[in-house]
């Protein structure tokens, strides 16, 4: 089985078909420079699988019907009493090049062609003609070409992915292996087709032994058929066929849909208008709709530029350029452990891009970046899983969940937990012997510390890996009436935010698995119980107004700003203590978000007359290391209005708005009254952009309250912010109020 | 021949399961159903917000039995699915005409 094979069944073929072919011709009294034999398509690369039509074409230069008739019948007639399956067209070369200009099939099959024997100058004579015509109409053929590939890998699926596939029709199989070459053919890109030669080796060789086992040329590797394959082939079981098709087909459809893409922006790109890179973050630069990696960046001294690039591709809904991918595997170097804070983000900002993540996800994957950040990863990867619940490998099936998740991110508290354990909950797959939830538990832990999360976090991805399943199981198969079933869960679930995370994590989960798996009668289900159990336990504590330190209050009675800033790790703290007036949050958010400073953090409250808050800020690409008096200079005269502050933050985001983004869910906004604080709080959640708090606090200080404090947190890409909000007599909002304040809020960020 | 169809709550199928298995019954058809009878759905209130559950997830269970049997097996799946509260469900008989086993083309009371 394999290459060799192919050309030597192809050889034979050819002599006989040598013999037969002049047989004819002098039993029919016609001159070997009338008529040409040649092979076009895969007999025409001179590969045959055991049982492959021939695909003939027999040229000849206007020989009479009657003749021709006769020739055909004495040539073929042997052929088909050896059961051997021809297909074939007879045709002159205007015939010939006449049907490639109206059909797509016949062009690309007549790009293989090889002449076998006869008038070889006049078979030689077409291909050229043929691969000429090819050059010439590819404006006309290329979007019909693309259509039929769409309609065909909507109709027989993802090779990687499917537990019984097609292997020449699915998306990644060996038809796709032929359009890249026919691609190549055109000169008009690069295709890297020496990415998919080991796959097309290993695809064919696969093909070959399902041929032979079944004795059919079917090209469905159905289930029964995969253990007879695996044992042809010396696999040691059918699991690590299975592995070994999905990688190959990995390969090809990422060659497959870059090589379209990049396809598809030459045919957009106008003659006049050059693309030219516009940086976008520290290293990287878009160019081109693509993201690539600034000329002359130090690769090597920046080991979170991978998540980072993976970060701003996703969110920008743009592909990373595969010469990036492939220096990053060569030159990056390893992440610290624990990751940084901002690696952290990255990879929560890449996962909760929703649906473009699975792609740059598949790039990094590709290059071997993922298992090198992620060594669990290595052993769910083209996981088969033998389930009939299941569609996808097990990586794929995580990565669908992560993508489902990404929707559900205003229904949890934390986001970014939700999207990290969606992205592991299965992790614990495919070990012998082990429960995969359980497993899966001792895997997280480690994992998530690695990553840089706190203990409590660590905890509770831990328990949401161990009991992914466990809301469906319950919820299916105890009495949702017997006041026991809910205190099992709470017995084993110990807060409404955890059970919020978990109940999230079952929805995408379920929707990932397919109709099967989760119906709305499941989800029914599901919810009953969750509410139940939330009625059960005491809801959810809002994040509490910040403690202030002897220091902090002695200066906030001072009356006086101050500002002081620390550099940690990356990233820099800055403590305000300011007068308190009103609006005072939004314009202090307007003046970092000006200076390039990206609040990752906040927590501000107001002391009598003063104001103390801290930030935590990123630098973003072009911004320098603020200071101390800079800052504060910059901030009072923003107090004193001596800028105009609105105008100049307008500005930065309409300056981001040109940039390409993603669809993303839109803001929530919730208020309710706390009694024991005697204050309303405003919960905002909201994909993170510039602006933002600005936004979020100058629309509710124009409803003329006041914010007595404010626990700012961004999650990956995702904005959570939590407003301690007060009347000017210093009490909670009635109720009514509260509802219109959230109303007018999230309108008003609906519109952004 | 009889069809026996049962609705029962979602948590008794295991244990139904267990009793037709019991009662010499190793076939059956089950799906995910909804509805309501006197039961009628139920209003919850959580923090305020009220949801309503108007369609009570049940599962349908269909066993095709010879008529000697219907009697046994419709009490064990009454037993088995009993809690003794509201929403329990149901289980009811029809006379089948004709069974053919698509495999064997066996018709009849060996079709079962």
């Amino acid at each position: 089985m394999g290459t060799r094979e192919r050309r030597e069944r192809s050889d034979k073929i050819d002599g006989e078909l040598i013999t037969l072919f002049h047989d004819a011709l002098s039993h029919v009294g016609i001159a070997e420079s009338e008529a040409a034999l040649a092979a076009v398509g895969g007999y025409g690369r001179g590969e045959l699988s055991p049982g492959s039509d021939l695909d003939l074409l027999l040229l000849h230069v206007g020989i009479d019907e009657g003749r021709l008739k006769e020739f055909v019948n004495a040539f073929l007639y042997p052929l088909w009493s050896t059961n051997r399956k021809v297909d074939y067209s007879l045709r002159t070369k205007n015939e010939t090049l006449a049907a490639a200009q109206d059909d797509i099939k016949v062009i690309l099959g007549l790009l293989d062609l090889r002449p076998i024997t006869g008038n070889t100058e006049l078979a030689v004579d077409v291909g050229a003609a043929a691969l000429e015509l090819w050059r010439k109409d590819y404006k006309k053929n290329l979007p019909k070409l693309s259509a039929s590939l769409d309609e065909r890998h909507a109709r027989s699926g993802e090779l990687a992915y499917l537990l019984e596939p097609d292997l020449k029709e699915a998306r990644g199989g060996l038809r796709d292996i032929n359009i890249l070459r026919a691609l190549a053919r055109l000169d008009i890109l690069d295709v890297a087709l020496d990415r998919v030669a080991a796959a097309e080796s290993i695809l064919m060789n696969v093909r070959d032994a399902l041929h032979e086992s079944s004795g059919r040329d079917r090209d469905h590797l159905l289930f029964t058929e995969q253990d007879k394959v695996a044992e042809l082939l010396g696999y040691t079981d059918a699991d690590i066929l299975m592995m070994d098709v999905a990688k190959s087909a990995r390969a090809v459809d990422y060659t497959s849909a870059r090589t379209w893409d990049r396809i598809e922006r030459l045919s957009r790109r106008s003659f006049f208008k050059r693309a030219r890179p516009i940086g976008i973050a520290k290293g990287l630069v878009e160019f081109d709709g693509e993201i690539a990696i600034d000329e002359g960046f130090e690769i090597e001294k920046d080991p979170g530029l991978g998540l980072r690039a993976a970060a701003i591709a996703a969110q920008h809904g743009l592909h990373l350029t595969v010469d990036a991918c492939t220096e990053m595997a060569a030159r990056l170097s390893d992440l610290a452990t624990p990751w940084p804070r901002q690696s952290r983000e990255d990879l929560v900002t890449l996962i909760g891009a929703g649906e473009q993540m699975i792609e740059t996800f598949e790039a990094l994957d590709q290059e071997g970046l993922i298992a090198r950040w992620i060594p669990e990863w290595e052993h769910v990867r083209f996981l088969p899983q033998r389930n009939v619940l299941h569609r996808h490998t097990v990586d794929r099936h995580m990565l669908e969940t992560a993508f489902r998740a990404a929707a559900l991110t205003r229904k949890v508290h934390r986001p970014d937990l939700l999207l990290i354990a969606a992205l592991f909950h299965d992790i614990g797959k495919g070990f012998i012997d082990k429960d995969h939830s359980d497993y899966g538990e001792v895997l997280i832990r480690p994992l998530a510390a690695r990553m840089g999360f706190e203990s409590e976090d660590v905890e509770t991805l831990a328990m949401m890996v161990k009991h992914h399943l466990l809301l469906s199981s319950v919820a299916t198969r105890r009495d949702l009436d017997d006041p026991q079933t809910v205190a099992y869960v709470r017995s084993l679930i110990p807060d409404a935010g955890t059970l919020e995370l978990l109940h999230a994590l079952s929805i995408a989960d379920g929707e990932a698995t397919g109709k099967t798996a989760w119906s709305s009668w499941k989800a029914g289900l599901v919810n009953d119980l969750v509410q139940r159990t939330l009625a059960a336990m005491h809801g959810f504590e809002p994040a509490q107004e910040p403690e202030l330190t002897p220091e902090q209050m002695a200066l906030a009675q001072s009356g006086e700003l101050t500002v002081k800033i620390e550099p940690r790790d990356e990233n820099f703290l800055i403590e305000i203590i300011s007068p308190d007036r009103m609006g005072l949050l939004s314009i202090v958010a307007a003046v970092l978000s000006i200076s390039r400073l990206d609040v990752r953090s906040a927590r501000t409250r107001t002391v009598g007359e003063s104001a103390v808050m801290t930030w935590l800020v990123a630098l973003d690409a072009y911004a320098t290391a603020p200071t101390e008096d800079s800052l504060r200079t910059l901030l009072s005269r923003a107090l004193d209005r001596e800028i105009d502050i609105s105008k100049k933050i307008e500005e930065r985001i309409a300056n981001f708005r040109k940039y390409p983004g993603i669809p993303t869910p839109p803001p929530v906004v919730s208020a309710f009254n706390d009694l024991a604080t005697r204050a309303t709080i405003v919960e905002v959640r909201m994909h993170d952009k510039p602006g933002v708090l600005y936004n979020v606090s100058r629309t509710i200080s124009k409803f003329g309250v006041d914010i007595r404090a404010a626990i700012v947190a961004t999650l990956g890409a995702e904005a959570f912010d939590t407003l301690y909000v007060t009347d000017i007599n210093g009490d909670a909002l009635s109720e009514e109020k509260a509802k219109i304040l959230a109303n007018q809020v999230e309108n008003y960020l609906q519109t952004l | 021949m009889k069809l026996i169809t049962a609705i029962i709550k979602p948590f008794k199928l295991d244990d139904v399961k267990t009793a037709l298995n019991a009662a010499g019954i190793t076939g059956m058809t089950v799906s995910e159903a909804s509805g309501f009878g006197r039961q009628r759905g139920h209003t919850e209130v959580y923090r305020g917000a009220e949801y309503t559950v108007d369609l009570v997830p049940k599962v349908r269970l269909e066993v095709l039995v010879d008529s000697a049997d219907v009697e046994n097996v419709i009490d064990a799946i009454v037993k088995a699915a009993s809690t003794g509260s509201i929403g329990d469900g149901k289980v009811w008989a029809t006379t089948v005409d004709h069974i053919v086993r698509v495999r064997t083309g066996e018709r009849g009371v060996d079709a079962i």
